[in-house]
């Protein structure tokens, strides 16, 4: 096991990786949360377009207006003091009216706030203002804004609480006043009698407020405003760190889900890629319980980070301590979340990695295994379907598209287009067809010609040809094994008669040798000296009969080498007589050749030519009846060369010549002759191996032996 | 005194051999291997080795080789191997003579004596005008003798000018037709097997083994030669 394979199964590792993994994401999840809730303040180009700004600046506004409504009240109680009319005021109430304004106009100093204003009247007359020096209100502040409303009715006509939430109606307009009363799109219906005071009898005075900040705010003045301000610039700030470490964090799971899943499949002690329980589970069911989970709590997230969002626009209201602890839980939970949705992705894509790994991927999945399944049937159903069937469904089918597709290519040019392939398709399918036939023939005919080692490239052929080329590869294989079979056992035949003869000649040659000593030595007693003479008769034909024996065996296997050459059969005849003349004669037996005029030529070999015709004429010197003529006869016709010899058998040849020709088959049964019983077997083989034909025919005593050779021109 | 190796595996023939031999007046060394053999030529002064084939350890065929890089001595191989390509090999690695078991002792000692004619005695006959010479077979023309490891041979006539004309064109081959043309100087009417018999005679006087010539060949359906250079 290599050093690779020991981290990817170490347990350890995977642990580490998948703390990492998890922590990674958790802390990139809170940064990543921190970041989105800064993202506003990073997106707004100046801090008075932020929701907190505007919040203040309302908050302002309405303390104004509520004080210009107080100042009202107080001069209609300073006007009523002496009429005892003014029930209901007390002078409590008075007290808390004048501590209001005096808290008010503490607020509003310009050494206090931001804030700048300026009342006026409908009529343009500046009734109250804190700006500072004679520069109009709109080039102190960075945006003015203006506020209409009504001087009696205080605050309770244009700003609602319900459900814990105010809703300020900006930019009093008087030509709105109409649709106020009936309610516009936008607020919702209120019950009137519940909390809207009854109208004033008399009209209210109009003011106009024209309030605004500038843009340059230092800590001189520490008010809502520097806060605000203040906050803007750390949230900037906070945006650009909270987003670095969110991506670098991301980028840390990264790298640890990519170790988590290198290491994926591999077990500490065992070889290559290992399965685990997961990897049993269909990965369809698998997958779907990861991502409804991930969907689950990715709603979760939606869920608290909404709650955070709101949290964060009304921190106002809630205590800092509080809206701390809030904000770090939820940061927290959404890091969680985080962590969580990365586990389970890391799990899904683990578990996909293991599956490649071990290869069981296709198997494991179930989409997979149905298609696989749908194809293998549909693909063997067409396999196995008898070949007659196939053509004629691919026929039927091509003929019923063809007809389809013309019928249809009468109106549309796309369907006669399709019409088109089609036709292409089914030419290419029948090139591919023949082409395959012609691989085939060709192979069939470089087999038949004898070349056995050939075999036939059945690579992109159809499928039915494909079968018939590999059932031929197949026969033309075993043919050529068993031809090498054949050669194997002639050689081992060669080797078995040299060998057979090598340890029959041997101790042959002993008793030849002794025999022989025996003969030389003085025997006195006359019978020993007769046995001896026997001893050696037989010895000497012992080595006969061995000699024949190799000749017969290697004549019969072929094992025999051949050189055919144009030989003069006149001549051969000549020479064989020659040799046996004399001995025949000793025998009482005359020869009479009838030979055609000229010398005849056969493509022989000469000396297996030779032997045939010794062993033809050593039959007749054997059986042959004494007083009798032997007849050897030549005849040329019909590119054949026939040699024939007749002779009188002195026993009766109650053989039928097949059996003559068999080996150790004598004409005489009771074999007391010299011969082998092998001449004419040789014989046989001899004239075979040259091309020729030997006969024997038996008509009575009459004895014939036909050789046949092709002539030679 | 010549002295002769005999080796083979084959202690009964070695004995056999020894016996006819040493019966014929020559001393003998026994060997059972091409090693033995070798060995007993480097410490004796050996005339002619006897030598088989198949025998253990080294055999005839290579044993012959290493005696022929340095040694001239006469070797006649025995062997059961009766291929002609057998024959052929041994001839050719150096061997001088070659006889197939189960041989005649006869015509061992025959062959024998043949060669050590040649080897001791003959040395090279000298080559004067009218002496023809194939292998052992010498013709001295003017004085109408043959003689054949030295030793005088009594043709006929006819025999003294078949071989005349054989030895006079050794390696040619003459048909039946055309030897009884040059001898008889008569055109040849089918009365050829006359030329086969004279030259079975022929062959029967010259030959140690006249079944299995040496020189004077036949090479069937085409006629008879006189080997060229036989040895």
């Amino acid at each position: 096991m290599g050093r690779k394979e020991k981290i990817q199964g170490n347990p350890w590792y995977k642990a580490l990786a998948i703390v990492v993994l998890l922590a990674a994401a958790f802390g990139a999840g809170i940064f990543g949360a921190r970041a989105l809730l800064a993202l506003p303040y990073r997106l707004t180009d100046s801090w008075q377009d932020t929701a907190d700004f505007d919040y203040i600046l309302t908050e302002y506004r309405d303390q104004l207006v509520s004080g210009v409504a107080a100042s009202r009240r107080l001069e209609e109680v300073e006007r009523d003091k002496d009429d005892s009319s003014a029930a209901g005021w007390t002078y409590a109430d008075l007290e808390d009216l004048e501590r209001q304004l005096k808290d008010l106009e503490q607020m509003m100093e310009p050494s206090n706030t931001w804030f700048r204003y300026s009342l006026r009247a409908a009529d343009g007359e500046e009734l109250a203002t804190n700006r500072t020096g004679d520069r109009p209100l709109a080039d102190q502040v960075k945006q003015a804004r203006r506020f209409t409303f009504r001087a009696g009715e205080i605050s309770y006509g244009e700003v609602y609480y319900r459900d814990g939430m105010y809703y300020v109606t900006e930019s009093w307009d008087l030509a709105q006043d109409e649709a106020w009363a009936s309610f516009p799109d936008g607020i919702e219906q209120l019950d009137p009698a519940d909390e809207v005071p009854a109208a004033p009898a008399e009209k209210p005075q109009i003011l106009v407020l024209e309030y605004g900040v500038p843009e340059e705010v230092t800590d001189a003045i520490q008010d809502g405003f520097y806060t605000a301000r203040r906050q803007w610039g750390d949230q900037r700030a906070n945006f650009d760190v909270n987003l670095t470490g969110a991506l670098q964090l991301l980028a840390l799971t990264l790298l640890a889900l990519a170790c988590l899943l290198w290491a994926a499949g591999h077990k500490s002690g065992v070889e290559g890629a290992h399965a685990t329980w997961q990897e049993k589970i269909w990965l369809e069911l698998y997958a779907a319980v990861m991502i409804t989970a991930g969907v689950w709590l990715a709603a979760c997230a939606l869920a608290l980070g909404h709650e955070l969002y709101d949290l964060s626009y009304y921190h106002q209201y809630i205590l800092r301590t509080d809206y701390q602890l809030y904000e770090n839980l939820a940061l927290a939970g959404l890091g969680a979340i985080c962590a969580c949705e990365v586990g389970l992705a890391a799990l899904l894509l683990r578990t996909f990695a293991a599956r490649l790994k071990t290869g069981s991927l296709a198997r494991t999945t179930l989409l997979c295994r149905v298609a696989t399944w749908t194809v293998r049937t549909v693909h063997d159903f067409l396999r196995f379907l008898p070949f007659t069937w196939k053509a004629v469904l691919g026929f039927l089918i091509y003929c019923v598209l063809s007809c389809m597709l013309a019928m249809a290519g009468y109106s549309d040019g796309a369907f006669m287009m399709m019409y088109c392939f089609l036709q292409l398709a089914a030419l290419l399918f029948l090139g591919w067809w023949v082409y395959g036939y012609h691989l085939l023939r060709q192979g069939t005919k470089t087999i038949a010609r004898g070349n056995l080692e050939y075999q036939i490239d059945t690579k992109r052929m159809p499928y039915d040809l494909k079968l018939q080329a590999e059932d031929l590869n197949n026969i033309s294989a075993g043919l050529s094994s068993a031809v090498d079979e054949k050669m194997r056992s002639e050689r081992f035949k060669a080797e078995l008669i040299t060998n057979v003869s090598h340890d029959l000649k041997t101790p042959l040659t002993s008793i030849i040798n002794y025999v022989g000593l025996l003969k030389s030595t003085q025997q006195t007693d006359p019978k020993a000296q007769e046995y001896i003479e026997v001893l050696d008769r037989k010895s000497q034909r012992l080595k006969k009969l061995t000699e024949d024996l190799v000749e017969a065996s290697k004549a019969s296997t072929g094992v025999l080498a051949v050189t055919r050459e144009k030989i003069g059969m006149a001549q051969l005849i000549d020479q064989a007589l020659g040799e046996w003349t004399e001995k025949l004669n000793d025998r009482k037996l005359s020869l009479v050749t009838n030979l055609p005029e000229g010398e005849t030529w056969v493509y022989a070999d000469g000396r297996h030519l030779w032997r045939v015709i010794d062993n033809l004429l050593s039959n007749c010197a054997k059986y042959a009846m004494e007083g009798t003529r032997v007849y050897l006869d030549l005849a040329r016709g019909k590119g054949q060369v026939m040699m024939s010899v007749k002779n009188i058998s002195r026993e009766p040849l109650n053989v039928p010549p097949e059996r003559l020709m068999e080996r150790f088959v004598r004409g005489d049964e009771s074999r007391t002759t010299e011969g082998s019983g092998l001449g004419l077997s040789i014989a046989r083989s001899l004239t075979e191996l040259q091309g020729g034909t030997f006969e024997l025919a038996v008509d009575g005593d009459l004895f014939k032996a036909t050789v046949t050779l092709p002539q030679a021109n | 005194m010549y002295t002769i190796l005999i080796c083979d595996d084959d202690q009964d023939i070695v004995s056999a051999l020894d016996i006819y031999l040493t019966s014929e007046g020559y001393q003998t060394i026994k060997a059972y291997n091409g090693v033995e053999a070798l060995r007993a030529v480097e410490q004796h002064e050996v005339h002619l080795i006897l030598m088989d084939i198949m025998m253990p350890e080294l055999d005839g065929i290579q044993a012959t080789a290493k005696l022929r890089e340095g040694h001239n001595v006469p070797i006649i191989l025995l062997t059961a191997k009766s291929e002609d390509t057998d024959k052929i090999l041994g001839l050719n690695i150096g061997a001088d003579d070659y006889i197939t078991k189960p041989f005649n002792p006869l015509e061992v000692i025959a062959r024998v004596k043949s060669q050590l004619r040649r080897y001791t005695a003959l040395g090279g006959a000298e080559k004067g005008p009218g002496l023809l010479t194939a292998g052992p077979i010498t013709m001295d023309d003017s004085a109408k003798v043959v003689t054949v490891d030295g030793e005088a041979i009594n043709l006929t006539p006819i025999e003294y000018n078949i071989l005349k004309l054989l030895l006079s064109h050794s390696g040619q081959v003459f048909s039946s037709a055309q030897i009884y043309e040059q001898v008889w100087n008569d055109p040849a009417y089918g009365s050829e097997n006359t030329v086969a018999v004279h030259i079975r005679h022929l062959r029967e006087k010259i030959e140690i083994n006249p079944a299995e010539p040496r020189y004077l060949k036949v090479v069937w359906g085409l006629g008879y030669k006189i080997e060229k250079g036989a040895k």
